[in-house]
C-alpha cells in the first residue's frame, strides 16, 4: 500500500501545475486553432464553418503578404544587429574576472529588470523630432533637418536591438566560458595570432551560443507587440499589431487567430532548423 | 587593439543603458514633457504620481492581482518542483519542458487564446480572469528556480528523518522545506515582478475596469508625453534592482549551470 502511495505522490504535486496547463494554454489553444478555421462577417459575428480562407488570405493577400515579409525581415535585421553588438560585450563579459564581471554584468542585468514599456518610453524621449539625438545632431551641425527616427521601422529596430540585446549577450557569455582556455594557449604557443584565433577557435567554439542567441532574439523580434507599438504607431504593421487589431478592434478573432498560427509555425520551424543545425555540429 | 575594443564595448554599453538612464533623469526634470537632458531639479512628478487617484488605484489593482497571482504560483510551482527534483517519474524531461512552456510562448497569441476562452466562460474583464492568466504565466519561474534548490540538497536527509519516526508533514515542514526555502524564495520575488510588469495579456484580457499600472503607462505614452511616467518608471527600476537582482543572478546561474 505505501509503496502504491509513494508512486502516486509526485503526480498529486504536479496535479495543479498539469490542470493550470491544460485549462488555461492547451485547451484555449485548441479553441483558437478551431476559430482559425471559423469565418467572420461584420454584423453577424463568428460563423461556425470549416475553410482555410483566413490562412490563405494572409499569406496571399498583397497587403497581409507585405507584413508577414516585413516582420521577417525586421526580425533578421535586429537579431544581425543583436549578434554584431553582442559578441564584443560578451567576448569582454567572458574574459573579464572578479569585480569587473560582476558589474559588467549588471549592466547587462539592470535592462532586463526593467519593463519593455519603460525602455521603450526612454527610446521614445531619445527618438523624438526634438529629443536628443536630433537636438545634439543639429547642435554639432551634424544635419540640418532632424532625422525621422520615429513612426518607422529604423526607430523600431533602433529600441527593439536595444531591448533584446541581453538575452544575445547572456547567451553567447554561456558559450563562450565553455571554451577550454588551455585552446587558446595552445594556439598562441603554435603561432597563432588575434584574428586567426578568433576565426579558428572562438568563433567556431562559441556557435552553439550564437545559434541559440539568435533564435531567442529573432522569436522575441517575431512576436515583439509593445515597442513597435509605441515606436511606430500604425504606421509600421507587424504580425502581432495585427493580432492585436484583430482581437480588440475589428474583433475577426477567426482571422487574428490565422495569424497567430503562422506566427507559431514560423518560430516552431525555426527551432527545428536551428536544432537540427546544433545536432548535426555535434555529430560530425 | 585593445583600447579600441574598450572603447567599442563603452559604446555598446551606452546604447544598452541609455534608455533607463534617460527615463530617470527625465522623472527629476522641471519642464512640462520629459526632455533629455533634464533642466533644474525636482520632486513633483512623484507627488504627482502619489495624488493621482487613478494611478494610486492602478498600483492599487497591480499590487493585489501581482500578489495573488504569486501566492498561487508559488504553492502550484513548488509542488511541480518537488515533484520533478525529487521523485523518478516517466516523461521527466517532457513534463518539465511542457510546465516551463508559458515562458517560451509568444505573449501575443496566449493573449488572443485566453480571450477566446475566457470570453465563451465569462472570466474576460474580470480579476478572476487575470489571476488565472498571470498564474498561468509565471508559475515557470517557480518552477524553474524551485527544482534547482530542491535538485540540490541530499535525498537521505529526508529518509533520516523518516527512519526517526518524522511523519511526512513533520518531515516537510522541518527538512525538505527549509532546505529549498531560497529557490522557491527567489522565483516568488521573480514571479512577482514579472506579474507586475505584465503588459501583452493583460492588455488583451483586462477591460477598462482594471487598469494596471503597465496598461495605464502604454496608453499614456501612445497619446501624451508627462515627466509623471518617468517617476513612475523610476520608482520601479528602484524597486526591482532592490529586490531584483540577488535573486536574477541566481536565476542565470541555474539557467546557464
Amino acid at each position: 500500500m505505501r509503496e502504491r502511495g509513494e508512486a502516486l505522490k509526485p503526480w498529486f504535486l504536479l496535479g495543479p501545475n498539469l490542470v493550470l496547463i491544460g485549462l488555461l494554454m492547451l485547451g484555449p489553444l485548441l479553441l483558437l486553432a478551431r476559430i482559425s478555421f471559423d469565418a467572420y462577417e461584420a454584423g453577424s459575428g463568428i460563423i461556425d464553418t470549416w475553410q482555410i480562407s483566413n490562412y490563405t488570405k494572409f499569406l496571399f493577400d498583397p497587403f497581409y503578404r507585405e507584413v508577414l515579409w516585413g516582420t521577417l525581415l525586421l526580425g533578421a535585421e535586429v537579431t544581425a544587429l543583436c549578434l554584431v553588438l553582442g559578441f564584443p560585450l560578451a567576448y569582454a563579459l567572458s574574459r573579464s574576472r572578479g569585480l569587473k564581471r560582476s558589474l559588467l554584468y549588471f549592466c547587462i542585468l539592470m535592462p532586463l529588470l526593467t519593463s519593455t514599456v519603460v525602455r521603450t518610453f526612454g527610446w521614445m524621449i531619445l527618438l523624438g523630432n526634438n529629443g536628443f539625438i536630433n537636438r545634439t545632431l543639429m547642435a554639432l551641425h551634424a544635419i540640418n533637418r532632424p532625422l525621422r527616427l520615429m513612426y518607422n521601422t529604423t526607430g523600431v529596430i533602433i529600441a527593439l536591438v536595444e531591448v533584446l540585446l541581453p538575452f544575445m549577450v547572456l547567451a553567447l557569455d554561456t558559450a563562450l566560458l565553455n571554451i577550454n582556455p588551455s585552446l587558446y594557449e595552445a594556439a598562441r604557443n603554435l603561432g597563432a595570432r588575434g584574428t586567426r584565433i578568433f576565426l579558428r577557435i572562438t568563433l567556431p567554439l562559441s556557435l552553439p551560443g550564437i545559434i541559440s542567441g539568435c533564435v531567442l532574439v529573432f522569436t522575441g523580434a517575431l512576436s515583439a507587440f509593445v515597442t513597435p507599438t509605441l515606436i511606430a504607431g500604425a504606421r509600421v504593421k507587424v504580425m502581432s499589431t495585427i493580432i492585436y487589431q484583430q482581437a480588440m478592434a475589428l474583433l475577426d478573432w477567426p482571422f487574428g487567430a490565422a495569424v497567430a498560427f503562422i506566427m507559431l509555425a514560423v518560430i516552431l520551424i525555426l527551432m527545428v532548423a536551428s536544432l537540427t543545425l546544433t545536432e548535426r555540429r555535434r555529430t560530425a | 587593439m585593445k583600447g579600441a575594443f574598450r572603447l567599442v564595448n563603452g559604446v555598446i554599453l551606452l546604447y544598452l543603458l541609455a534608455p533607463i538612464v534617460v527615463v530617470i533623469a527625465t522623472a527629476f526634470g522641471t519642464s512640462a514633457y520629459p526632455i533629455f537632458p533634464p533642466q533644474g531639479f525636482t520632486l513633483k512628478w512623484f507627488v504627482h504620481f502619489w495624488s493621482t487617484p487613478e494611478l494610486r488605484d492602478s498600483l492599487r489593482i497591480s499590487a493585489m492581482l501581482s500578489l495573488t497571482s504569486t501566492t498561487l504560483a508559488t504553492i502550484i510551482g513548488t509542488g511541480s518542483a518537488l515533484a520533478l527534483a525529487r521523485h523518478g517519474i516517466r516523461g521527466k524531461s517532457a513534463i518539465s519542458t511542457m510546465l516551463l512552456s508559458p515562458i517560451l510562448f509568444p505573449a501575443i497569441v496566449l493573449a488572443l487564446a485566453l480571450l477566446v476562452a475566457f470570453q465563451r466562460i465569462g472570466l474576460a474583464q474580470t480579476f478572476t480572469g487575470l489571476v488565472a492568466a498571470h498564474t498561468l504565466v509565471i508559475t515557470p519561474f517557480v518552477v524553474r528556480l524551485a527544482m534547482a534548490s530542491a535538485a540540490e540538497f541530499d535525498p537521505s536527509l529526508e529518509e533520516a528523518a523518516q527512519n526517526l519516526g518524522a511523519s511526512w508533514q513533520r518531515t516537510f515542514f522541518r527538512i525538505t522545506l527549509p532546505l529549498i526555502l531560497p529557490g522557491i524564495l527567489a522565483g516568488a520575488v521573480f514571479a512577482f515582478i514579472m506579474s507586475f510588469d505584465e503588459l501583452v495579456v493583460t492588455l488583451l484580457l483586462a477591460g477598462p475596469a482594471l487598469q494596471t499600472l503597465p496598461i495605464r503607462i502604454f496608453n499614456y505614452v501612445q497619446y501624451s508625453s508627462d515627466p509623471t511616467i518617468s517617476a513612475i518608471s523610476t520608482c520601479l527600476i528602484v524597486a526591482w534592482l532592490a529586490i531584483g537582482i540577488p535573486v536574477y543572478t541566481r536565476f542565470l546561474s541555474v539557467r546557464h549551470s
